[in-house]
């Protein structure tokens, strides 16, 4: 890791390279771009909810090879976005309206305009990894035309990608991504590629913070504009980027996106699939990694109760050495954690195998929230149970998300149900233990009773899909 | 001379002229403007909701470097925010709170950065008092409202006596519905940029009237108004709170000739929720009476909303039910209750959107009390003329569009019984309602102007919110100028062009759409005069009802080969350019006849009885609005209502809390508008309709009818699908279970 920090990031920007040079590391994508004039990209609320600043980064994707990925701008601190390159709305007419362009023209698409450049780049996206569909533009809203004429216009591209300078450039082989160290505005980021580097600079400074992501941390920088004397990104570094799968266990890099353990795990845990499609939007899928979404501890994470269905596994590591801790260990409390200092998750292993005496098992997950997509949890659930010949439970896990300070299992429940036989008479007495194992909140998202109906409503339900 | 020989651009499905500039983030909003010297302003917002400022420190953020001003109640300049009509606003000229959020103070920097890390550090102390923030602690104090509701109508209204007609009724519904704040939430935030020239100020904002702005912002200021321009080419979306020229609009004017430096000040998204206004919350009573076969005895709609403590907007709820139905005895009326939060302003069918929803339930709850189709009981009360103001419609397809929904639907399948139609585990519901829109115009000018080369330009103050405006007054200029669309060059946006209403109301439309139709017809007209009286001419001695115009060429109608260019005209004269200006305005039409849309929505809903979770699965709606300028932006404009509907339903829902007033949704992650998987199929018909009688243009106003009516077909369906009747909107999911 290089000592001497740099003034001067590099970034290519619309096939333009551009020095970065003097401001903060946290200063956001979206915040340079519109600073330096590229106003194409819009800015609708700064919080990745709106999808306005959509540009696509350059990126490995979970099969090696380059993607042009939608990514919240607004979301991404400068920093991360050395030695990439960017694409925005201004730079992908090449002589004439990019085939997506010209369709949101044809169709009406763009009403007033101002959600159009991230509708545009997410399609663009979309469109060279052939998935133009509904889902693709998830991340963006729309307050005027009510979607149908941007869905219009999606399924007029979706079938006719062509060969072109844009999707050439995908041709290149992906570069690992290097090494920075820069310090701009007297804040430092360092995006080391060893987790021995990681380890050395949270013990060379105590007030470092660790960056995945920044879906969630990226909060900070664009909305509540704190600043960080000292970023470390886990992007590059190899120990956190890999997945690894046997027939016995499937275990996740912390910092692998969470897109790409969509598209590699896929079939492998149906709760995890489930989660996952229900998870945020794609802009935000792109970033966030596995790793984030447990550092965060927050009470409404909604791959936690998956993990803790699962019995998932993590893997700390610090200058002082390894460790591996259940995760069900791992939450302390509200947004409290059993992370040292100087401590990084290093991965998360799930186990793929069923109970002794079992011979099937059920799992799934669910989540409630108020809109089609993108939503906050009112109460995330997931569910794993394991059936032996005569259909008894032999293996219980009922673990939820948004009713209590932390993910929690409903531990007294799942012992009860051992023994069990899987039948509707079993749920109802289950779900009369469930309406009082937890004692949830009222906020805005729902009522202290509704989240406990749901609690016990929602296993039934399992139960119904999976009798 | 006529233009309907040759093929009408106007209802042409054209796409936007200025589709290239937003599909290529070309096009320049108000916060992107290249300005030279350009400083920052953020402003620092109250976190009480009432009291006063008892000090505020501004020592630490003075010392921020870059840091250019800030401006509080103790160095703001003296203006009056009463001044000019609008809104009143508070514009940091006295030490008082009125609600959480507002504009207590205004930081210039350098950079954004520097504003926002100095505003951080200036410190307040508050003398808090008790706010008022609960309609339903305060309805003691409700009143009746000072001012009109639009149109300059009363806010009470009665004929005959509903008490007498309740008597007489075999079956009556009297229920209360109410209805919560929401927000527009355009996703352009706004946004000002002010730059002095002398004293002469030039304002960029995000606006949807440059001209109320301008006459604002001057009042305010004590200018001359020709000394204030406002320019607004894009905007962001508007929905009626980009309606009114706001506080953070002048102050921006103040900071920047304090500081002698172009300043710039957009509000973040969290700032929009109540510096800006809002939809007030309503309560609001309907009762109903009907004879057995459906025959409405009765209708009452008494409406109370929320307004400032400072100012008054009433949200006209009844005002729908003065015309809607026919029946002998109606009684409408509107009461306000003070409370401490910003000033409410118009959103989307201010009134129409938020009352159809109480008066289209009742009618609900009506039919099923009586046991008739909803539809036939609609059918049954039919006004066959506006029954408030008893004048004809200038036309009506209500009837059509009951019909052509129903069909399109596929309604007769339907089973009334609530829970009786089921796919596996989930409900299914079907609910409709009427929808309509009062048609809307004001006077408006504009100046058509054909050149030499062929082409034209036509100019009009006005705005494109993203109704379209650009592309419609492109395609009425073209039909009145005889000329292909590509060949002219419609201007808009900045006060320097002729005067227009705000974009607003569904107006635009219709009034700018009549002057620009007026404009280029009078320049056709000057040039056809020409030729017609010039020897040289090959149309010399015809009369213009000879002449068709076509492409840029006046041609004989019985001898098209004499013929003549537009060009070659104006050449021969020696002229450049040949112009006419219209100012038109509404006539003796609208004391003649009661002008609206009309409509109908149908809805699918699907509910999950585990969980309360409610999607609309399917919608059909059918409108009646007049000749369509273009059916591809139509089309979009009504969906686009609709689907502001859904949001209304199902989630749109402004939280404060009980004891700051302060938003505690005020993000795009809690206050929800719907998103793309929201969003069923929806089928839009268009009613064939002529309506000789409304404006020159025969247009009535798309931009609003598409929500009305919207809420209530989908509580009407949620209560066919699960039985039960929600009343307070949104209809979340709790409110099922
Ligand atoms: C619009 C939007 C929608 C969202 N929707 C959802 C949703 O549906 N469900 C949901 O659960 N979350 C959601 N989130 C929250 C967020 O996206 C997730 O929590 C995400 O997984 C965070 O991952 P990240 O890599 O971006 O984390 P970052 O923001 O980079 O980091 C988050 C925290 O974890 C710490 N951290 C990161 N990696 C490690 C590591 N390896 N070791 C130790 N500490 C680490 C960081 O220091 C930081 O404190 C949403 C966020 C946004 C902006
Ligand atoms: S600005 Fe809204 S998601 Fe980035
Ligand atoms: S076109 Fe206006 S927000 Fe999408």
């Amino acid at each position: 890791m290089k000592q001497v920090l740099e003034s001067c990031l590099t970034a290519t920007i619309n096939g333009e390279t551009v020095r970065i040079q003097a401001i903060a590391p946290t200063t956001t994508l979206l915040e340079y771009l519109r600073q330096s004039g590229r106003v194409g990209t819009k800015e609708g609320c700064g919080d990745g909810d709106c999808g306005a600043c959509t540009v696509a980064l350059m990126a490995q994707g979970a099969d090696g090879k380059l993607h042009y990925q939608a990514v919240n701008s607004c979301l991404i601190p400068i920093g991360a976005i050395a030695g990439r390159h960017i694409l925005t709305v201004e730079g992908i007419a090449n002589g004439c309206l990019h085939p997506v362009q010209a369709a949101m023209v044809q169709t009406g698409g763009s009403q007033c305009g101002y959600c159009t450049p991230g509708f545009i780049m997410s399609l663009f996206a979309a469109y060279y990894d052939g998935t133009v569909n509904d889902a693709c533009v998830e991340g963006n809203l729309c307050r005027c035309t009510g979607y149908l004429a941007i869905r219009r216009a999606a399924s007029l591209v979706a079938s006719s990608p062509v060969q072109d300078v844009f999707r050439d450039r995908l041709a290149q082989t992906a570069t690992e991504l290097g090494e920075v160290s820069y310090d701009g505005a007297q804040s430092q980021f360092y995006r080391p590629t060893q987790l021995s580097e990681v380890l050395a600079l949270l013990q060379q400074h105590p007030n470092a913070t660790l960056v995945a992501g920044a879906t969630d941390l990226g909060l900070d920088f664009s909305h509540h504009r704190k600043s960080y004397p000292v970023l470390v990104s886990l992007e590059a570094v190899v120990e956190l980027n890999f997945m690894h799968q046997t027939t016995e266990a499937v275990e996740i890099g912390a910092a692998v996106p969470l897109s790409h353990i969509e598209d590699r795990l896929r079939g492998v845990f149906p709760s995890l699939d489930e989660m996952l499609y229900w998870f945020a939007a794609r802009q935000v899928r792109n970033r966030a990694t596995l790793g984030g979404n447990i550092g965060t501890a927050s009470p409404i994470g909604d791959l936690p109760p998956v993990l803790l269905a699962l019995d998932a596994e993590l893997k700390l590591a610090s200058a002082v050495g390894e460790r591996t801790l259940p995760l069900a260990n791992f939450f302390k409390g509200y947004r409290q954690t059993d992370l040292q200092p100087g401590e990084v998750i290093v991965s998360c292993k799930i186990a793929r195998t069923i109970a002794p005496g079992a011979v099937r098992r059920l799992s799934q997950s669910y989540k409630i929230g108020k809109r089609g997509t993108d939503d906050i949890s009112i109460v995330a659930a997931a569910f794993c149970i394991d059936l032996d010949e005569q259909n008894q439970i032999v293996h219980a896990r009922l673990a939820y998300g948004g009713v209590a300070a932390t993910p929690v299992r409903a531990i007294v429940v799942e012992q009860w149900l051992l023994g069990k036989p899987w039948t509707a008479e079993t749920i109802q007495q289950a779900k009369s233990h469930l309406k009082t194992a937890f004692t949830p909140l009222t906020d805005l998202r729902g009522s202290a009773e509704y989240r406990k109906l749901l609690i016990a409503n929602l296993f039934e339900k399992f139960f119904v899909e999976y009798p | 001379m006529n233009s309907s020989d040759m093929k009408s651009v106007v209802g042409k499905p054209l796409n936007r002229v200025d589709g290239h500039a937003k599909v290529t983030g070309a096009a320049r909003y108000s916060a992107e403007f290249p300005v030279a010297k350009l400083v920052h302003g953020v402003t620092i917002q109250s976190t009480i909701a009432s009291g006063k400022i008892a000090q505020i420190d501004t020592r630490a953020a003075e010392r921020v470097p870059g840091v250019l001003l800030v401006m509080t109640h103790l160095n703001a300049p003296k203006v009056s925010g009463e001044a000019g009509g609008d809104r009143k606003l508070p514009l940091l000229q006295d030490n008082q709170v009125r609600y959480s959020g507002q504009h207590i103070g205004v930081v210039v920097a350098d950079t954004f950065e520097h504003a926002m890390q100095a505003a951080a550090l200036v410190n307040i102390r508050y003398d808090e008092e008790q706010p008022a923030l609960h309609l339903k602690e305060h309805l003691d104090q409700a009143y009746v409202p000072q001012g009109k509701i639009p149109r300059d109508q009363p806010p009470d209204s009665a004929h005959g006596s509903v008490e007498q007609g309740l008597a007489t009724a075999a079956v009556k519904v009297e229920q209360t519905y109410t209805t919560p704040i929401e927000n527009h939430n355009p996703m352009e935030p706004h946004a000002t940029t002010a730059v002095w020239q002398g004293d002469r100020l030039l304002l960029y904002d995000a606006t949807q009237g440059v001209f109320g702005a301008k006459k604002k912002v001057a009042a305010v200021l004590g200018m001359p108004p020709e000394n204030v321009r406002i320019m607004s080419y894009f905007v962001g979306g508007g929905f009626g709170c980009k309606g009114s020229t706001w506080a953070h609009v002048v102050l921006t004017a103040m900071a920047a000739r304090q500081v002698n430096r172009p300043v710039k000040l957009v509000l973040g998204r969290m700032q929009m929720f109540g510096p800006v206004g809002f939809r007030p919350e309503t309560m609001q009573q309907v009762s109903l009476g009907a004879t057995r076969e459906g025959n409405l005895t009765a209708l009452r709609h008494a409406g109370t909303s929320i307004t400032s403590t400072f100012d008054e907007f009433i949200e006209p709820v009844a005002k729908t039910a003065r015309m809607i139905y026919a029946c002998p005895h109606i009684e409408t009326s509107h009461r306000l209750v003070r409370l401490n939060v910003g000033t409410p302003t118009y959103m989307r069918a201010p009134g129409e959107a938020s009352g159809s929803f109480a008066l289209e339930s009742a009618m609900d709850e009506l039919a099923y009390a009586l046991k008739i189709d909803p539809i036939e009981l609609r059918l049954r009360n039919y006004a066959e003329f506006d029954p408030d103001k008893k004048l004809p419609w200038s036309s009506k397809s209500l009837r059509e569009c009951y019909q052509q929904g129903a069909a399109r639907f596929g309604w007769q399948k339907r089973n009334p019984t609530p829970r009786s139609m089921r796919d596996g585990n989930t409900l299914i519901g079907w609910g409709m309602a009427t929808a309509t829109y009062p048609t809307n115009r004001s006077p408006a000018s504009a100046i058509a102007q054909i050149k030499a080369d062929g082409t034209a330009v036509v100019r009009s103050g006005s705005q494109d919110i993203g109704t379209g405006t650009y592309t419609v007054m492109t395609q009425i200029a073209a039909d009145a100028l005889g000329l292909p669309a590509e060949q002219i060059q419609f201007e808009l946006g900045d006060t320097n062009l002729p005067e227009t209403p705000v974009s607003g109301g569904s107006q635009t439309a219709a009034s700018v759409g009549s002057a620009v139709h007026l404009a280029g017809t009078e320049a056709r007209s000057k040039l056809l005069q020409l030729a017609l009286m010039d020897q040289a001419s090959p149309l010399y001695g015809a009369t213009a009802e000879d002449v068709i115009a076509q492409n840029g060429r006046f041609l004989l109608k019985n001898k098209a080969a004499n013929a003549e260019t537009y060009g070659a005209i104006l050449s021969r004269h020696g002229l450049k350019t040949i112009e006419a200006r219209a100012d038109a305005k509404p006539g003796e039409e609208k004391d003649k006849y009661s002008m609206h849309s009309f409509g109908a929505q149908f809805v699918e809903v699907r509910v999950n009885p585990d969980s309360g979770e409610v999607r609309v699965s399917r919608w059909v709606g059918a409108f009646g609005v007049g000749r369509l300028l273009n059916a591809k932006t139509a089309n979009s404009q009504l969906i686009g209502g609709i689907v502001y509907g859904i949001g209304m339903a199902l989630m749109e829902h402004t939280v404060m809390d009980p004891n700051r007033g302060r938003v505690v949704n005020a993000d795009l992650a809690e206050y929800h508008v719907p998103v793309n998987a929201d969003v069923p199929s929806i089928d839009v018909i268009f009613v064939d309709e002529q309506d000789p009688h409304v404006n020159p243009i025969g247009v009535k106003g798309i931009g609003e009818i598409g929500i009305t009516g919207s809420a209530a077909a989908i509580a009407n369906a949620v209560y066919h699908a699960t039985g039960q009747r929600v009343r307070d909107l949104p209809l979340t999911l709790d409110k099922l279970l």
